[in-house]
């Protein structure tokens, strides 16, 4: 049996895991107005976090800036240790995005598309098919594999939207209003996807809808005019609605 | 290199699938036909050398209707995102789209070696301008493509971004002209940077390191400041 010797730091008890998003001071101006003023956060593995706030709060610039889209005017941000500014490519290679509109290449066939993103996520040639495969039946997307997608639905070209960000097996998954444009079933089922995606990857949402994050997230983020305002564990006591009028009221009438 | 690949796969799927790659070819191949046949059968002249201007004058005005897409497209409709929030670098989706509309360019200029053959078969033409020639209109639709992709990386607009396009090439073509008014100095300053000034060359059967060395840096030059405007947000 051996000790430590003296004056060695003693061994933690226990270890937290890392957090997959570290979010430190993130700063960013469009011109002459501020977009986000020093919000810090942080994500832990397997946890579903929402971002709530009303339309212009900075939800998408921060997870723009994330994602590595948009440069950050200050602060610091890291996907599973890897800076998002300096070492971006790592660090994009760790998220799978889904931006708010839904882009996709409309003349694509489901399955090609996914094909397409697989290999840009930098998954293997010979394992392209098995990971198109592996998230059709996650997604299950079986019934619309081979056909264009322009000709699908809302709800299904947002299921290939997350199929694509779940290819390559990023620790993150960042959803941008997931829920626009949905109908009632659709949103439904979406709740589901997302919590099925919960059980591999730490998920990052953001809603302008109180209702969507208390039924999706663990903890919401909440924002209003580029600032984090506060955060709170999602059936804690108090509803989200109470958190959300009495931490907004606070920074003036009509603020919300 | 795999990513490269993959990417240039879709960008140039995408333009063929697209009826403007079509339609652009179609219409250039039509017009250069018209002039090789008036060419032959009236002039009865057994040489390229105004097939070679005028496909030179087309790309001028064609190459903007073919890059005006690339970018601004994707940036309207928001795929612009996707592809740059994936682990790909920019200078890849750049060289990508250049190399997808540069290999449309090469379709249709190579179609008209036709021309050539037809020329071979019935007349002895004088092959060394009709290689120089080839290798010109290679060389400035290369630097033409660049500088399309460049234009259309900086706007969200095709229009737009076809109509700046083809008023820079347009510049360009014809820059040389002002020459004439403006002091010794400044006039060889003009003439170096006309597109035509330095096509005529090839298109007659010379080739200068020069005019290869002022499409190389037009083409590098595109590209680099394409990748800076993708960079740049």
């Amino acid at each position: 049996m051996s000790f430590p010797e003296a004056g060695a730091p003693a061994a933690p008890a226990f270890s937290l895991p890392a957090p997959v998003v570290q979010a430190r001071g993130l700063v960013k101006w469009y011109g002459r107005r501020k977009a986000v003023d020093r919000v810090s956060f942080d994500v832990m593995p397997g946890e579903v976090v929402g971002l709530l706030g009303p339309n212009g709060s900075g939800k998408s610039t921060i997870l723009r800036m994330l994602t590595g889209y948009l440069a950050p005017t200050d602060g610091i941000a890291t996907i599973d240790g890897c800076d998002v500014l300096t070492d971006s490519l790592e660090a994009r290679r760790r998220v799978g995005y889904v931006p708010e509109d839904v882009p996709l290449y409309p003349q694509m066939r489901v399955h090609e598309f996914l094909a397409f993103m697989a290999r840009l996520r930098g998954v293997a040639a010979p394992g392209v098919a098995q990971a198109v495969d592996d998230v059709v039946d996650r997604l299950r997307l079986g019934s619309v594999r081979a056909l264009t997608i322009s000709k699908l639905s809302r709800g299904f070209r947002q299921r290939v939207a997350i199929a694509q960000a779940l290819l390559g097996e990023p620790k993150l998954v960042i959803l941008d209003e997931p829920t626009n444009g949905l109908d009632p079933r659709q949103i439904i089922e979406l709740r589901g996807v997302i919590r099925g995606i919960a059980e591999r990857h730490a998920v990052l949402v953001t809603s302008h809808i109180l209702a969507e994050i208390e039924r999706t997230a663990q903890r919401a983020l909440i924002l209003l005019d580029g600032r984090l305002l506060g955060q709170y564990v999602i059936g804690s006591g108090e509803p989200l609605e109470d958190v959300f009028l009495r931490m907004t009221e606070a920074e003036g009438p009509g603020a919300a | 290199m795999n990513l490269f690949v993959t990417l240039l796969r879709r960008e140039t799927t995408a333009l063929f699938v697209s009826p403007i790659a079509w339609a652009v070819i179609a219409v250039f191949l039509l017009l250069m036909g018209y002039t090789f046949t008036m060419n032959l059968f009236i002039a009865k002249t057994a040489s390229l050398t105004h097939i070679f201007f005028q496909a030179a004058a087309l790309l001028v005005l064609i190459v903007p209707i073919l890059t005006m897409r690339q970018f601004a497209e994707e940036r309207r409709g928001g795929t612009l995102e996707l592809l740059l929030t994936a682990p790909v670098p920019e200078h890849a989706v750049v060289l990508a789209k250049f190399g997808a509309a540069w290999i449309v360019t090469l379709v249709m200029i190579g179609l008209t070696g036709v021309y050539a053959i037809v020329l071979g078969i019935w007349g002895t033409p004088d092959w060394g301008p009709v290689y120089a020639g080839y290798v010109g209109l290679v060389a400035l639709s290369a630097a033409l493509v660049s500088l399309g992709v460049m234009v259309s990386a900086l706007t969200s607009n095709q229009i737009v971004a076809a109509m700046v396009t083809l008023g820079l090439f347009t510049l360009m073509w014809m820059v040389d002209t002002l020459a004439t008014l403006l002091p010794a100095g400044i006039d060889n300053v003009l003439i170096g940077v006309s597109l035509l000034a330095h096509v005529t060359p090839f298109a007659t059967g010379a080739l200068y390191t020069s005019d290869f060395g002022f499409f190389i840096v037009l083409t590098l030059a595109g590209l680099f400041f394409a990748t800076r405007a993708l960079g740049r947000r």
